[in-house]
């Protein structure tokens, strides 16, 4: 792939915090328009700490995050114009229905001109009930509001989407419809960066898969090398591994 | 952007429990409050025009201050009236027709609303803009977004101010125009003038609470833990502060009681009467009238300058008790709308002077033995001369505050962990 495909990028990233302890350690990692990084690891490896830096929540200690070339640390806003994210557990406002949560986010993503047609179809592509539309979250399941999330991103029409462990929680079915989203914003070029734990869904979808250990990728295979390997094993046998072996 | 998200606030505010509930309940007791002080008003006008000076008669009288229906401050004390005969001024104290009650609560004014609850309902509106929406995630996503946290603590601030000063100042204008729709209560175009600023007053005292309300949720992580803290700042701000100063400036200046004052006049009149009777008998009570001026002016210079000397040392304390309680901006802010309304210490202390000044001058009449004096007219100070001594200074004082929180609250919120 050409270097102009590069969206989201990692480079030599580190980031000690205040209390010493080192949640990533020199990470080199790049995602490509229309590829599915997945991220797994051990709470604490390090994966919500790497989104953290690709949003500018917290600063690294060394290395550079770079999404769509902007350099996230130097112009972070320039940079999260190229950049939707989901998390864990999307809250939003209870209080508004989903089509108004989806009107203000899609505002704050510089979309101020949609109708209630364009949310609407939005809202029926991540399959949200149509009696949903125009109910408060407060009343939604947790696998709406997951596809309200989604919903948003795809507003957003970002090159890049950062995902947080989006399936965790989720019945099997809702984490399927949901990631049945991202194969098709994957062949819509947007490259998709998701950290997990879910190894099974993570071979399903990713592109490249990618694990982390104490703040350190240890291993990276794509899908065709995955296609002769067992990634249950390699994953448990490096989660079992000593720090420094690893 | 910032009103992309102060629209948000708006609604977001519009659409939940905690707005209508505190909206209704605000909207209830400013209601209440214009209701009670305009029948406490009315009441005192009554005793107004039972007292008043009839022609040539040596009392000095002003008519109760229809600003007071909103900023009541030191109204009652000022209407009294206060008759002056050759032995000096006497307060009559029988005239007190308003709200027995407010001699055991304080009058729940406009005043009172604003800086006890209308401080507190700005804190509830501020705590959660931050702490909390960390702790839901919302503040995650919304800052995922090329918008800056200068903008989105902007926008908030406006968002919230608007829920709160929109019902507010609306509430307030119905019921001014409400008291307008009285013939006997007249408020000229000073009064409305001076009514709008005090309400100008008032929404900036409430951003300051916003502010605070922001500020404390942004160097907190969970908003419990800024609701509890936010509690205590209030009831120092509010309560203890205003009444430590005037408790502190009583230990450095020591002025004497009322009760002492009184009965170092008592003494000086015994003294000077019974001198009097001891002169009259050496001369066999020939020259009685001279001998009894002679000692009744001993009597009035002596009240005079022990009247004079308390004032200095009294001023002085309410100097003193003013600049420690305007640590507090809810001491600033009783000070700013008191005095712009003219029922403020201030004012009540230039309407003394001049009953002083009006008592020397009917005693000098008295002299040359006119019997009719010409009545006690009182002029309110202008608003520019009420700013131009001490009210700028308390609305500026208000204004600072209000930026300073606004300035720290953003310093704490880019430094904010919004994980």
């Amino acid at each position: 792939m050409s270097k102009q495909n590069l969206i989201l990028k990692a480079d030599d990233l580190s980031k000690r915090y205040e209390d010493g302890v080192l949640a990533l350690d020199h990470l080199n990692l790049d995602v490509r328009a229309g590829e599915v990084y997945c991220l797994l690891g051990a709470n604490g490896a390090g994966k919500t700490t790497t989104i953290n830096l690709f949003l500018n929540f917290i600063p690294p200690t060394t290395g550079t995050c770079y999404i769509n070339g902007v350099d996230v640390t130097k112009d972070p806003l320039e940079a999260k114009k190229y950049v939707a994210f989901v998390s864990e557990n999307v809250m939003l406002y209870g209080n508004f229905t989903a089509r108004q949560n989806l009107d203000f986010f899609a505002k704050l993503g510089g979309k101020t001109a949609l109708t209630k047609d364009a949310y609407y179809q939005v809202m029926r592509r991540v399959s949200l009930q149509e009696k949903a539309f125009e109910q408060r979250v407060k009343t939604f399941s947790k696998g709406m509001r997951q596809k309200l999330g989604i919903s948003i991103a795809i507003i957003k029409d970002a090159p890049a989407i950062l995902l947080d462990e989006p399936t965790s929680g989720l019945d099997p079915k809702a984490a399927e419809e949901f990631l049945e989203i991202l194969q098709e914003l994957k062949s819509e070029g947007k490259a998709i960066f998701m950290s997990t734990h879910d190894i099974f869904r993570a071979k399903e979808i990713g592109d490249r898969i990618g694990i982390m250990k104490e703040g350190r990728l240890v291993l990276e295979r794509t899908r065709e090398e995955l296609q002769f390997e067992d990634l249950v094993k390699i994953y448990i046998d490096y989660m079992k591994s000593e720090p420094h072996m690893a | 952007m910032i009103w992309t998200i102060a629209r948000k606030e708006i609604a977001s505010n519009l659409l939940s429990y905690k707005f209508f509930i505190v909206i209704l309940l605000t909207t209830l007791l400013l209601f209440t409050s214009f209701f009670v002080l305009y029948k406490d008003y009315k009441g005192r006008q009554a005793d107004y025009e039972l007292v008043r000076a009839k022609p040539g008669e040596p009392i000095a009288v002003v008519p109760p201050n229809p600003l007071s229906i909103f900023a009541k401050g030191l109204d009652e004390a000022m209407t009294r009236s206060f008759e002056i005969s050759p032995i000096g001024i006497d307060v009559r104290t029988g005239q007190k027709s308003g709200n027995a009650v407010f001699a055991f609560f304080p009058a729940p004014d406009f005043v009172y609303v604003v800086k006890i609850v209308l401080s507190l309902v700005a804190l509830l509106f501020g705590f959660d803009q931050v702490s909390r929406e960390r702790e839901n995630g919302v503040l995650r996503l919304m800052l995922s977004n090329a918008v800056s946290r200068a903008t989105v603590l902007a926008g908030k601030w406006l968002g919230n101010f608007l829920s709160l000063a929109v019902p507010f100042v609306l509430v307030t204008l119905i019921g001014f125009a409400l008291m307008n729709l009285d013939p006997g209560i007249s408020f000229g175009p000073s009064g409305t003038g001076r009514f709008l600023l005090l309400i100008a007053i008032a929404l900036v005292y409430i951003g300051l609470f916003l502010s605070l309300g922001i500020l404390v949720s942004a160097l907190t992580r969970r908003s419990a833990s800024t609701l509890v803290i936010l509690l205590l700042v209030w009831s120092l701000l509010v309560f203890v502060l205003p009444n430590l100063g005037t408790l502190v400036a009583r230990q450095i200046i020591d002025v004497p009681s009322v009760k002492a004052l009184s009965e170092k006049r008592t003494q000086i009149w015994t003294r000077e009467i019974l001198l009097q009777i001891v002169e009259q008998r050496a001369v066999n009570f020939r020259g009685d009238g001279a001998i009894r001026k002679r000692h009744l002016d001993a009597i009035n210079t002596e009240l005079n300058a022990l009247e004079a000397d308390y004032r200095t040392k009294f001023d002085r304390l309410v100097r003193l008790s003013k600049t420690i309680n305007r640590l507090s901006p809810a001491a600033g802010f009783v000070y700013a709308a008191t005095e712009l309304a003219g029922t403020g210490i201030g004012e009540e202390s230039r309407l003394k002077s001049e009953v002083i000044r009006h008592k020397d001058a009917v005693l000098l009449e008295m002299d040359r033995g006119v019997k009719e004096h010409p009545a006690f007219v009182y002029r309110y100070r202008t608003v520019g001369r009420v700013l131009a001594e001490g009210g700028l200074f308390d609305l500026a004082w208000l204004t600072i505050a209000l930026i300073l929180f606004f300035a720290l609250g953003f310093v704490a919120f880019v430094r904010y962990d919004v994980r």
